[in-house]
């Protein structure tokens, strides 16, 4: 589904073409109440998708399909940064701090990190 | 009195449910899209044919939802389908909706980005149909 979720919004968004085409990481997404998650290979303007995490992971995110969801509710702001003060982005920075979200790799990767949430993004 | 599943009295409470919900009034204001169920038969389970759910949805509200056939459900803009047990889960509580559509369980055709850009309206609408009391089929 995650897939297929960032396929649509490529084809459907231009303005995710740029980032699309630019994006080379390896991101995993663990959904950690199901026990099952994805690694999204980005080559730069192609998506591979592995079930399960894969080796050599630039990012990991791990948290419940609840807030995966609301991650692609995160709205974009100003200079492309997700935006964490309205109601979602306050739920997701909240989870962060709880550690009921966990990314892996989020500090030296943090323009990546953004890079992925706009592209997942559906707002 | 607990209303037969997927019957046309069920889709009526079903309706009146989504109504009575303030968080669906909230969640689903924009939506403009009708919404197609499939429950695949399981004959063991004494539920011998494939019906529809067919939802006319809009802006927060349930303008129709009724019981169809299969084919009718599939000419919705978004169409989820699974089988009788999965949908009994959901309505149970024994599945969470968004769980199963990650997981697959609940195959869903559709824009992907607007159907979760709604997800709050499609959890609530999941509340809605675990309100409505059932008799199910394969309890009797």
């Amino acid at each position: 589904m995650l897939g297929g979720l960032i396929d649509a919004n490529v084809k459907g968004r231009p303005e995710k073409q740029g980032d699309f085409e630019q994006l080379v990481a390896r991101v995993g997404i663990w959904v950690t109440d199901i026990d099952e998650g994805v690694t999204l290979d980005f080559k730069g303007g192609k998506l591979v998708v592995h079930n399960g995490l894969e080796a050599k992971r630039t990012i990991t995110i791990r948290a419940d399909a609840e807030t995966v969801m609301s991650l692609s509710n995160l709205k974009i702001g100003p200079l492309g940064l997700p935006v964490y003060y309205d109601e979602t982005g306050r739920a997701v920075a909240g989870k962060l701090l709880r550690r009921k979200l966990q990314i892996d790799g989020l500090l030296p990767n943090l323009l990546t990190l953004n890079a992925v949430t706009r592209i997942f993004s559906v707002q | 009195m607990a209303i037969k599943a997927f019957s046309e009295e069920w889709a009526g409470a079903f309706k009146d449910e989504v109504n009575k919900s303030a968080v669906y009034k909230n969640a689903g204001k924009g939506w403009k899209w009708t919404v197609g169920l499939v429950i695949e038969a399981e004959p063991n389970k004494h539920f011998p044919e494939s019906k529809g759910v067919v939802m006319d949805l809009f802006d927060g509200s349930a303008r129709d939802i009724h019981v169809g056939s299969a084919a009718d459900a599939q000419k919705c803009d978004f169409v989820i389908t699974a089988p009788y047990t999965r949908w009994k889960e959901v309505a149970t509580k024994q599945l969470d909706a968004t769980k199963g559509m990650l997981q697959g369980k609940l195959k869903l055709k559709g824009d992907l980005p607007t159907i979760v850009r709604y997800t709050k309206a499609s959890q609530e609408m999941t509340e809605c149909t675990t309100r409505v009391p059932v008799e199910w089929p394969d309890e009797k």
